[in-house]
């Protein structure tokens, strides 16, 4: 008889890259199905498309680094790449905005730094920021959401607008579809000299951020709980950020709430909860310490305050937590906690 | 240092506290526990290994064909840290070979096999009747001279733990693997004897107070052995229950839950004037002491799912694998993975013919469905699940990470050495990393380094001190010559010293001629020089001949 002498855990608990990565997909879907209502159709057609290519350059890479495909292909971090990354593009971005999208994302950000658990750099936000500021025309248009709309497109309006770039068998204008996002309609609106109370009157605005931008984030946040209660993310870091963005933004805000956001708009508004449980979460490019979890979180949410209200872009969720991943090497450094037996003792 | 009023009224308010992390698992020994306790048959031979867990070797004292008596010694420790070894049973040395012992790595180890006579006789015993009027030193010695070491897995040597007095004195009986039953049946079957032991115990190291520390999910232990301590009055012991939370078993996990203090870093028990002793312990010292019986059976569970019977059998040290498991009824078809110790930490072994040991305490016998995997080995994704688990408060895939790196200071500074192997983190990996193999190395490679570092840095000091007496010499060496020139120099001396020499050479034989004025020639330095070098040279080399120690880390 033959014996095994693997070495312990001998009874393995029933876990596995894939699974983790699974429930993660699966907090999302709550997010997607508030987006489809919302938006339209756009996101499905997104998702499609963001996953695929994901999935084909991620084959490539690998059969190119001559790994094995099948452990690597089928562990769903490619298709979660991908799914992020559809969530903050527009419903009716081009089609290869996906494909550069995912070629940045996948080839530049993941696969050349070694694959899965090796990248520095989040891959979705990586591939969003790239085409923001590459496509910064095509990654603006959004649609006016559902209670606002004139027309929402269907699907086939849908197909037809991302594959050919335009609708030349509607009756609707393009125009009348689109609608700059609530944080650029701010931007916007900030830059023309308007007050906030001013700008915040315009339809697209909800009770705290966007109008359907707002439900969409607190089912973010509803699937980042639900992760929560399954241990797959702590709760440092969506702790961290939501904290810090009200605590930082509420000082400018009582200065002059004329220019400053709110920090409920800040919340509400863009990628801030997507950014808090799903991206400034991601576990391969954040920090892994407890302290240095917070830090990565607080340091998220500063820089994208700082970016929405002084920089040139409308949302900074992406940049900010792009630059905090280059600091998160050094944050864990930092932070390394103190072991049993080495903290101060209760005698000398 | 330490208030250790202190340490003890904590547990007084009844306050209990936590450890970082740890793990709830399913509990699996109720299979166990629901048969009664067995004694085995006689096997058709016992395997005794003369290697501990991780311990010294002992020296046999028996030679092949010898006829031995039940207790009679059959091996002795060559250094003040290794421990004796009896005969189980009696019988005959069939051979004493290198075999394959119950450890991590199934290294070599000698091995001492009986073939017994069936007649189980034993040789004198020297039991004690009045055991508290020993002093301290008899009772440590007796202990040493029964071959008593750690049961719960780490083999420490018991004696070794009583070399200074101690204030509190833990007797841990809370096993924190799932599986292993082992503890909980010796205080069900043996609350008496363990009481006993628990006494001597205190005696043998002064402590005034003693805790039982016992599994809250164990039913009926804490009842029975509170009657036993009311009834007979037995002072400062009490009975304490702690959370089943993996690893609270541990050593160091146990003191932070009764007692709210940490084991310094690098430290032992005894630094917070603490001694932990597992229950099968205290229950060996009983019957070394009251009974004169050497440590020459355990109490082992056999379970697992392809056990037919699981439960727990007090079995001589040297049984066979394979007779235990064929008693459990075992499916040797279905067995695929044979385990020494828990799902956690335990270590697989690659035959059934070993026989038990000192610290063996499970045998699990597990198929090949519930070993397998869940998913594939993958990189580390930085989950951060390890460090919300690991107990230690360490950063395990940051260590993990570092040592793939080969990268092992870097694994030093994030405490590699303060990792007690739970395999906490291990379990909880997305990635399925074997993450413990990599501790192990990296504390084997870096224990080697240093001894390398030390050794190299003994030699460089040698070597400086061989230099610098080189240029002392040499120093000397000019000196002389200077003088000798400017003796030469000065002609008055000059003459007065050829004159000298001379008269010297006139008084001596001829062959002398040659050598005299050699003793000031630089030749004659030099030869003095190479006899100063061979000196040195044995000195150096035996002074660096001292092998590395390690602090063994384990949790009991
Ligand atoms: S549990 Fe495994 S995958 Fe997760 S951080 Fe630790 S080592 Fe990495
Ligand atoms: S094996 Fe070491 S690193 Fe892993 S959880 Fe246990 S103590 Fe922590």
């Amino acid at each position: 008889m033959k014996l095994s002498i693997e070495s312990a855990p001998h009874i393995p608990r029933p876990i596995s890259v894939q699974k983790v990565m699974g429930l993660v997909i699966l907090a999302l879907v709550p997010a997607l199905l508030a987006h489809w209502w919302f938006f339209g159709p756009g996101i499905l057609v997104q998702v499609i498309l963001a996953v695929g290519f994901a999935l084909a350059f991620e084959a490539a890479m690998l059969k190119a680094r001559q790994v094995p495909l099948k452990p690597f292909l089928t562990d769903l971090s490619a298709v979660l790449t991908g799914i992020l990354f559809a969530l903050c593009v527009p419903p009716l971005a081009p089609w290869w905005i996906a494909l550069l999208g995912m070629f940045f994302a996948i080839v530049v950000a993941k696969q050349l730094y070694g694959g899965i658990g090796n990248n520095i750099f989040n891959p979705a936000m990586l591939g969003f920021a790239v085409m923001l500021i590459a496509f910064p025309r095509e990654m603006s248009n959004w649609l006016a959401p559902r209670d606002i709309a004139i027309h929402m497109p269907g699907l086939w309006e849908t197909l037809q607008h991302i594959f050919t770039g335009g609708l030349s068998q509607s009756q609707v204008a393009y125009d009348t579809l689109t609608q700059a996002t609530p944080l650029d309609t701010i931007k916007n609106g900030l830059r023309q000299g308007q007050a906030l109370s001013e700008i915040r009157s315009q339809p697209v605005f909800g009770d705290f951020g966007g109008m359907g931008w707002e439900w969409i984030a607190n089912w973010y946040a509803i699937g980042g709980l639900f992760l929560w209660r399954q241990r797959i993310i702590t709760w440092h870091v969506p702790a961290a950020v939501i904290l810090t963005t009200i605590a930082f933004s509420l000082p400018f805000f009582l200065y002059d709430s004329d220019v400053f956001l709110s920090p409920l708009q800040h919340l509400f508004s863009g990628g801030t909860l997507l950014g808090a449980f799903f991206i400034a979460t991601d576990p391969v490019t954040g920090s892994s310490t407890p302290r240095g979890k917070l830090i990565f979180g607080a340091g998220v949410a500063i820089l994208m305050i700082l970016i929405r209200q002084f920089g040139t872009f409308p949302d900074g969720v992406a940049f900010s937590v792009l630059l905090m991943n280059s600091a998160a090497p050094l944050i864990d450094r930092l932070t390394i906690p103190k072991p049993y037996g080495t903290k101060g003792q209760r005698h000398g | 240092m330490v208030g250790n009023s202190e340490t003890i009224s904590y547990v007084d308010n009844g306050k209990l506290c936590q450890f970082h992390g740890g793990l709830i698992l399913e509990h699996h020994k109720c299979e166990s526990m629901a048969r009664p306790l067995a004694r085995p048959l006689l096997p058709e031979y016992l395997r005794v290994s003369l290697r501990l867990n991780r311990g010294n070797v002992s020296k046999p004292v028996v030679e092949t064909g010898d006829k031995v008596l039940k207790g009679q010694v059959i091996a002795v420790p060559d250094t003040p840290r290794g421990v004796y070894v009896h005969a189980p049973t009696s019988g005959i040395i069939m051979e004493i070979t290198q075999r394959p012992v119950a450890s991590p790595d199934a290294d070599l180890a000698p091995v001492v096999c009986i073939r017994p006579d069936g007649k189980d006789q034993w040789t004198p015993r020297q039991a004690v009747a009045e055991p508290f009027s020993l002093s301290r030193q008899e009772l440590v010695q007796r202990i040493r001279e029964a071959g008593i070491v750690g049961m719960g897995g780490a083999g420490f040597p018991t004696h070794l733990k009583y070399q200074k007095p101690a204030e509190l004195l833990i007797i841990n009986g809370a096993e924190c693997e799932p599986y292993i039953s082992c503890d909980e049946r010796l205080m069900l079957d043996y609350p008496h004897e363990l009481l006993q032991g628990t006494r001597l115990l205190m005696h043998a190291s002064g402590a005034k107070e003693a805790i039982i520390a016992i599994e809250d999910q164990v039913g009926r232990v804490r009842s029975v052995l509170e009657k036993i301590i009311r009834e007979k009055h037995y002072p400062g012991i009490r009975v304490v229950k702690v959370p089943t939370i993996y690893p609270a078993g541990g050593e160091k996990q146990l003191i932070k839950v009764l007692t709210c203090q940490e084991v310094p870093s690098g430290g032992i028990p005894m630094d917070l004037g603490i001694v932990v002793q597992n229950t099968g312990t205290a229950k060996a010292v009983r019957d070394a002491i009251v009974e004169g019986t050497p440590l020459i059976q355990r109490f082992v569970t056999v379970t697992g799912d392809v056990v037919g019977e699981p439960r727990n059998f007090e079995a001589l040290i040297g049984t066979p694998f394979r007779h235990l498991l064929s008693l459990a009824k075992t499916d040797d078809e279905r067995l695929h993975r044979l385990v020494v110790g828990g799902p956690m930490m335990g270590y697989a072994m690659p035959e059934v013919g070993t026989g038990i040991d000192k610290t063996s305490n499970c045998l699990l016998a597990l198929s090949e469905e519930i070993t397998r995997h869940h998913g594939p080995l993958m990189p580390c994704i930085r989950c951060g699940e390890c460090v919300n688990v690991c107990p230690q408060e360490l950063l395990p895939h940051q260590l993990h990470w570092y040592i793939k790196g080969e990268n092992l200071e870097m694994a030093r500074e994030h405490h590699v050495f303060d990792c007690i192997e739970c395999g906490a983190c291990a379990w909880v990996c997305p990635s399925q990393i074997k993450l413990v193999d990599y501790y192990r190395y990296a504390k084997a490679e870096l224990r080697y380094l240093d001894y390398k570092k030390a050794k190299a840095e003994r030699a460089r000091e040698q070597h400086e001190k061989h230099d610098r007496r080189l240029e002392r010499l040499k120093a000397e060496r000019a000196a002389r010559r200077k003088r000798h020139t400017q003796r030469l120099k000065d002609p008055a001396s000059a003459r007065e010293n050829i004159a000298a020499t001379l008269e010297r050479l006139k008084q001596k034989p001829a062959p002398n001629r040659a050598g005299e004025p050699a003793s000031i020639s630089p030749e004659g330095d030099k030869s003095k020089d190479n006899t100063a070098e061979t000196t040195d040279n044995p000195e150096s080399s035996n002074r660096t001949e001292t092998t590395p120690s390690g602090k063994d880390n384990n949790p009991a």
